[in-house]
């Protein structure tokens, strides 16, 4: 799957408290620790749910990194159907 | 000696982290139901509990991927969520039947990746929290791969199903097996909050009425239509495996909106085969 690097930060982040800090924090700072192309970098700074998810982030994975960020599930859905 | 006790649970969080979200009568209705599941179980004074389930990115990812994963580990810890409402508990594992049934497995030419150490997200929790609240019975729990494509087809969950329940008709030990999952969801993709409630019941009445063919014939894409937590029902379907001849019962089932799944409850008595 070729976001393998971009669902693995993810899926990270969701799991690992101190790597959740981090990225909080500073995520380009954990950017060189995942194999990402500019367009998963991008849409992880902009914190674009519906690109990430347009990209092949599993459900299952982006949904929990998106409560992770505060999104309402009704936003959450909005994004992902690319509602206004 | 007949598989002692079987029935199919599906899982929504929901049941126990916003349950209050649910109108009283769905949720009256599934409680009912769970207690004729629970004491069922009860009376069928088990010596372990094999477990057909699916996980939510807990233990696995992409980073090796298994079709199938039977638990080998002498107890397990769950639930991982702190969301869940459910305070964490440690269940007991069985390793020698998880030891004797991947013999079976690999004798029979299905081989099943194992674990010896696996933590339980709400899939497997819920079930064994209304089932067996002590926790009292080992269990050993089979992973099916219900994330990444490519998932086992229905055709291969059944023969995994048949070699489990051929084991354990001869194991000599009381065993009653779980599958957990589904029905129609479709958690964290775009329609999410949708439940086919025409999908779920036709596929509670081939699961009632044994229809092994037609069960065995679903494509991951017909599962997947019913969205992509229909694809739990892969476990359902390995049950109907394991027990191929017993007499089906839905004991409930509510489309719970505030839930976003359609929630079946079904027991099976088991015939001879």
């Amino acid at each position: 799957m070729s976001t393998y690097g971009l669902q693995k930060m993810i899926r990270d982040v969701n799991r690992d408290p101190q790597l959740r800090e981090r990225y909080f924090c500073s995520p380009e700072a954990l950017f060189q620790r995942y194999d990402m192309t500019a367009d998963e970098r991008r849409a992880v700074l902009e914190r674009d749910f519906g690109a990430l998810y347009r990209l092949g982030v599993h459900g299952l994975l982006l949904r929990p990194f998106s409560i992770l960020h505060q999104v309402s599930e009704p936003d959450y859905l909005k994004a992902i159907r690319q509602e206004k | 000696m007949p598989i002692s006790y079987a029935c199919a649970f599906s899982h929504a969080p929901g049941i126990l982290a916003w349950s209050e979200a649910a109108p009283a009568a769905q949720r009256g209705n599934l409680h009912a139901g769970i207690e004729v599941l629970r004491r069922r179980l009860d009376d069928a004074d088990l010596d372990a509990l094999i477990l057909f389930t699916s996980e939510h990115w807990t233990n696995f990812f992409l980073d090796h991927v298994s079709p199938f994963c039977v638990g080998r580990s002498e107890s397990y810890e769950g639930p991982v969520e702190p969301w869940l409402k459910l305070a964490k508990t440690r269940v007991p594992g069985h390793p020698a039947l998880a030891r004797e049934l991947l013999a079976e497995c690999y004798a029979n030419d299905v081989e099943p990746g194992f674990a010896h150490e696996m933590q339980f997200d709400h899939g497997t929790m819920i079930p064994l929290h209304f089932l067996v609240p002590d926790m009292r019975l080992p269990v050993v729990p089979i992973m099916v791969n219900t994330l990444a494509a490519p998932q086992p087809s229905a055709r291969r969950c059944m023969t995994l199903g048949r070699i489990v329940g051929d084991y354990a008709r001869r194991s000599g030990m009381r065993l009653g097996i779980v599958a957990t999952g589904g029905m129609s969801h479709d958690p964290g993709e775009v329609n999410h909050g949708i439940i086919d409630q025409a999908f779920d019941r036709r596929f509670l009445e081939q699961m009632r009425d044994g229809r092994l063919d037609q069960l065995a014939g679903y494509s991951t894409d017909d599962l997947a239509a019913a969205g992509a937590g229909a694809i739990e029902l892969l476990s359902w379907i390995a049950l109907a495996g394991a027990l191929q001849r017993y007499r089906g019962e839905v004991v409930a089932y509510e489309a719970v909106f505030p839930w976003a799944t359609g929630m079946g409850l079904m027991s099976m008595t088991p015939e001879v085969v």
